[in-house]
């Protein structure tokens, strides 16, 4: 209701000014759709009044459409009407495909040419995930990369000094040292806790210098199958299922949420989620324990890893004047200003160069270096295409197929089995997908 | 006094099993009313009741406004099942027609077809309709339930043909037959679709959250999914949301128990 | 009177009588047409036809969405889940509200104030038993676990295993169902005449023989049509599953309606999810046929 009224008055203020104004160009305004809920939400609701604010031509109305596959459901939903789409629209990382092959955005980088801007002010990672066939298509707006969480109380506790760089061998080790069991046997503290989100085993391939799908994670040609069943991949899953098993690590299920409350909780010592995760997971903690943060893990030699979150898509099919407008809104996020903001706000990372040298950003750091883990990451991570993530579609039905391997070596399938089962689904899924977007 | 002492069992049987039953109920009431700091304290009883999830629920999301949007729909939504239902229902009882037969036996068919069916070809009509977020969208596809069709006929068939003769020999006709016989004899019929309805509207879930984007047009049941939806979910603040929502269809069944019970017990009992 | 100008008379009044049925049918029928049999017969166009995930380049393909469906071992996959879910929700759901219903059928000092907490979770949103379920066995704050413990039993993943998330769900339909149940139930045990079992009483029979000798088998015709009625209703629950586990883990809860929303919303499947859905249809159009047909019978000789 607040943030209700705010707007109102923002609008009324913007429009006696307009009124002032007098003979002002035209005004123009936006849609924007939006998956950023609770903390994120308020962030992003932020920034776009700021933007409103900043100048008193373009008037930009942010819409939250529910969680990403809500949002992408409702794209597809008016792409198929042919009518009453938003200019600009929020579509997670493993839409960028499908985003490209739409045929309904406007690359952002013609966007870019036309005026001017510098596209080597994206840092790499970010700006390669993003481009289709050498060409950027979205704004990489919410950038993250998956962390690891460490109560250090309970480090402290079993006697492991922190880390910052984990291999899969060492985490599991320490997985079990940190795991507290009663008289029973039952356990009390979990060693480990990772949400079963296929992101995770995305994550493990890339860190570990694997594709996940072919033809260099389709960035050298279009990717016609999946490459998950590789070794990394496999040997995390056999891991998660062991430990799971020896009741070192928890299965809390494919909602993060309920993983995060364990952890804050203080009933698992380690575990993974996005670096975005951060703000809300600190504050769920509270005075808990102390929590320090470290890179994701690797199988054998860390290569580095790929960026999630989501990027911002400009909408074809709207006057030009509109479209420009759209590209200042989007130009407006980019700058360091607004990227800093963001950042200290949400704990997503920036993806624009200069802005961790921002003071304000840098007094942040200091005061809570949990915020530079993910920015150290990306920093450090080879740049190849195994880090650029792969590119496919159909990306959404293929998680669902690796989530379900991933419940099936909990049942005690092995990992590689379960992973070339989902393959061959995900495989025709892929192909069914190229097939259907060849078509005139 | 033998017969308080004979109804003991009952009393505690009785007892036991709605506590049983509501228990998950219970619990979530609980969550609601605990600050995020007592979450996960154990016991029924929240340590330090608090009504700060409440109140991040009403301001994170715009609730009320929320709630009164799911009233208004609720509501249209029963007048005009009422109202289309007593008039089909009365052509099909009392008129002789051709095609009668067919017409209800289409209504009856009508009423198996899941709502996933239709899913996607209704939002595409609707939507070149024009009417996407708005309360068109959420209403007039509603307008009309085979459900209530098939109720009322059912219902009508059982007045007894006397009260219509006495109307017809006054020279009545079928719209004052339709006002003054079958509208009041059937007042305990339309009471219970009302009830029957107004639930499944306000219930809605699947349906209003693809055809609205704006938060003016929202209702009451999106506001649980945006909620449980946040990356960080508060499962204090998902609770109050949720018994927010639930009030007033938990009012509107203790107002209209009667009702609910016989729209139950006729939709599901009479052939 | 003239027999040809009473024809005509009747002929004329036959016709008002058809014009006048139409106005009173018009709304409801124009609104049916409009919002259920053009969507029904659009997603039945859609189901015969092959196009991309954005919706273009439509070609008609006959039948091939039917035979694609039916031969996808992960339709059958579902149809057998929801074949399971039903078998665990309808005798559960029927033997909760039984038992509720034997409580409060019966008029005694306070019986009103049961009857409302019985019937009370007919009012309740899904979302919102859904939402109080996903709570009561969260894994870390739920209640249940920690009843669990307290007898000394292990924490169970009651959402999160693929043995156990789909007779959860059950458990939690059935739970939603109860107070459906419980009045139809309610209402069938009173419309067992009293004079009977009293009569019953005289001869000597206690109250267990009667409830066996009188009043199950009285009250099954009954009984078997809420179970039908049950059966049917568990075949296209949706929000729970939504919900709570989103068809998973492992794709063990992935019941049939999941499936069809799953291919049209998520995989982008549109005819395909269509051709499953009619499929889907086509199976409650005959549940209901069955239904019908038990009805008249026992209409008939009732």
């Amino acid at each position: 209701m607040r943030m209700w009224t705010r707007r109102v008055w923002a609008q009324a203020i913007l429009s006696t000014l307009l009124l002032l104004g007098g003979a002002q160009a035209q005004r123009v305004t936006l849609e924007f759709w939006h998956s950023m809920g609770g903390v994120l939400g308020e962030a992003t609701e932020k920034l776009v009044q700021d933007f409103n604010k900043s100048q008193d031509r373009i008037q930009v109305k942010s819409q939250y459409v529910g969680s990403y596959d809500d949002g992408i459901n409702k794209l597809l939903a008016v792409l198929r009407a042919g009518r009453g789409y938003p200019h600009v629209i929020q579509v997670y990382d493993i839409g960028a495909r499908i985003m490209a092959d739409s045929g309904a955005i406007v690359p952002l980088e013609d966007l870019a040419r036309k005026s001017g801007f510098d596209l080597g002010r994206f840092l790499p990672q970010p700006r390669s995930y993003y481009t289709v066939e050498g060409k950027l298509y979205g704004l990489p707006f919410n950038s993250s990369n998956p962390i690891l969480y460490l109560n250090m109380a309970a480090f402290q506790e079993g006697g492991i000094p922190f880390k910052p760089t984990w291999s899969l061998k060492d985490l599991e080790e320490a997985a079990r040292k940190l795991t507290k069991k009663d008289a029973q046997g039952r356990t009390v503290r979990y060693g480990l806790s990772i949400p079963i989100d296929s992101w995770f085993v995305e994550q493990i391939s890339y860190n570990s210098g694997e594709y996940f799908c072919n033809n260099e994670n389709g960035r050298k040609a279009k990717a016609t199958a999946v490459a998950f069943d590789n070794p990394a991949a496999a040997a995390f899953l056999d891991m998660y299922a062991r430990l799971v098993r020896e009741g070192v690590a928890a299965n809390t299920g494919r909602n993060w949420a309920d993983s995060q409350s364990l952890f804050a909780q203080g009933q698992a010592a380690i575990a993974a989620y996005s670096t975005a995760s951060l703000t809300g997971v600190l504050r769920q903690v509270g005075n808990r324990f102390p929590l320090r943060t470290a890179f994701y893990p690797f199988l054998r030699e860390r290569n580095g890893v790929a960026i999630g979150g989501a990027a911002l898509y400009v909408l074809k099919g709207f006057p030009e004047e509109q479209v420009q407008a759209a590209w200042e809104f989007v130009r407006f996020l980019l700058e360091p200003e607004t990227q800093a903001r963001w950042h200290l706000a949400t704990g997503y990372f920036p993806v624009v160069r200069g802005v961790t040298e921002l003071p304000q950003v840098r007094q942040a750091h200091v005061k809570q270096p949990n915020y530079t883990t993910a920015i150290q990451q990306l920093a450090t991570s080879k740049v190849n295409a195994s880090s650029a993530g792969c590119l496919m579609g159909a990306f959404p039905e293929i998680r669902q197929y690796v989530q379900t391997a991933w419940e099936e070596t909990l049942k005690g399938k092995p990992a590689l089995e379960a992973l070339r089962e989902a393959k061959a689904r995900a495989d025709q899924a892929l192909e069914r997908y190229n097939r259907g977007v060849a078509q005139p | 006094m033998g017969r308080r002492r004979r109804l003991w069992p009952t009393y505690l049987l009785a007892g036991g099993y709605a506590l049983l039953l509501l228990l998950p109920f219970l619990t979530l009431l609980s969550a609601s009313l605990r600050p995020e700091a007592d979450l996960y304290a154990p016991g029924l009883l929240p340590p330090r009741p608090s009504l700060e999830a409440y109140q991040e629920a009403l301001t994170r999301f715009p609730l009320g406004r929320f709630l009164l949007n799911s009233l208004l729909v609720s509501s249209l939504i029963t007048l005009g099942v009422l109202t289309t239902s007593l008039l089909a229902a009365y052509a099909l009882a009392r008129l002789r027609f051709l095609g009668r037969e067919a017409l209800f036996g289409l209504a009856v068919a009508l009423l198996l077809v899941p709502g996933e069916v239709t899913f996607l070809p209704l939002y595409l009509l609707v939507d070149r309709l024009g009417w996407l977020d708005s309360y068109l969208a959420l209403t007039v596809p509603f307008l009309a339930n085979p459900l209530g069709v098939f109720l009322l006929r059912q219902f009508l068939r059982t007045i007894p043909e006397d009260y219509f003769d006495a109307a017809r020999i006054d020279g009545a006709n079928h719209w004052q037959m339709l006002r003054h016989v079958a509208l009041p004899l059937s007042a305990p019929a339309l009471g219970a679709l009302a009830a029957l309805t107004f639930i499944g509207a306000w219930n809605m879930y699947l349906w209003p959250l693809v055809v609205t984007k704006s938060r003016e047009m929202q209702t009451a049941q999106i506001a649980v999914n945006f909620i449980l939806n946040e990356e960080v979910a508060r499962w204090n603040v998902v609770a109050a949301a949720a018994i927010l929502v639930l009030l007033p269809s938990l009012l509107a069944f203790l107002l209209a128990q009667r009702a609910f019970v016989r729209g139950i017990a006729m939709g599901g009992l009479k052939g | 009177m003239d027999a040809t100008l009473s024809r005509a008379q009747r002929l004329r009044k036959h016709l008002r009588g058809q014009g006048e049925a139409l106005v009173f049918l018009l709304p409801a029928y124009a609104l049916f047409l409009l919002f259920l049999v053009l969507p029904l017969l659009e997603a039945l166009w859609l189901s015969l036809h092959q196009e991309d995930l954005f919706g273009r380049g439509r070609v008609w393909t006959g039948l091939a969405n039917y035979q694609k469906a039916l031969s996808r071992p992960e339709f059958w996959k579902s149809a057998w889940l929801t074949l399971k879910f039903a078998l665990i929700t309808a005798p559960l759901e029927l033997l909760l509200g039984f038992l509720a219903a034997l409580l409060v059928y019966r008029p005694y000092p306070g019986v009103a104030l049961f009857r409302t907490l019985f019937f009370l979770t007919t009012a309740i949103p899904t979302a919102v038993a859904a939402v109080a379920w996903g709570w009561f066995l969260h894994p870390v704050g739920g209640l249940a676990n920690r009843l669990l413990a307290s007898l000394g039993l292990p924490p169970q993943p009651w959402l999160t295993s693929p043995e156990l998330a789909l007779p959860t769900l059950a458990v939690i339909t059935a739970w939603a169902g109860v107070g459906f149940t419980a009045v139809l139930l309610t209402a069938g045990l009173q419309n067992i005449p009293a004079e009977i079992l009293e009569a019953a009483e005289v001869d000597g029979a206690g109250p267990w023989t009667r409830f066996w000798r009188i009043t199950l088998p009285l009250l099954s015709p009954t009984l078997f049509l809420v179970g039908l009625l049950v059966v049917l209703k568990s075949l296209t629950a949706f929000g729970q599953i939504h919900l709570l586990t989103r068809g998973g883990p492992a794709e063990s809860s992935m019941v049939w309606i999941y499936r069809v929303y799953q291919d049209a919303f998520f995989n982008f499947r549109v005819p395909l999810a269509a051709a499953e859905a009619l499929l889907l249809f086509l199976v409650l159009l005959l549940m209901a046929a069955l239904q019908f047909r038990l009805l008249g019978r026992r209409v008939h000789y009732g």
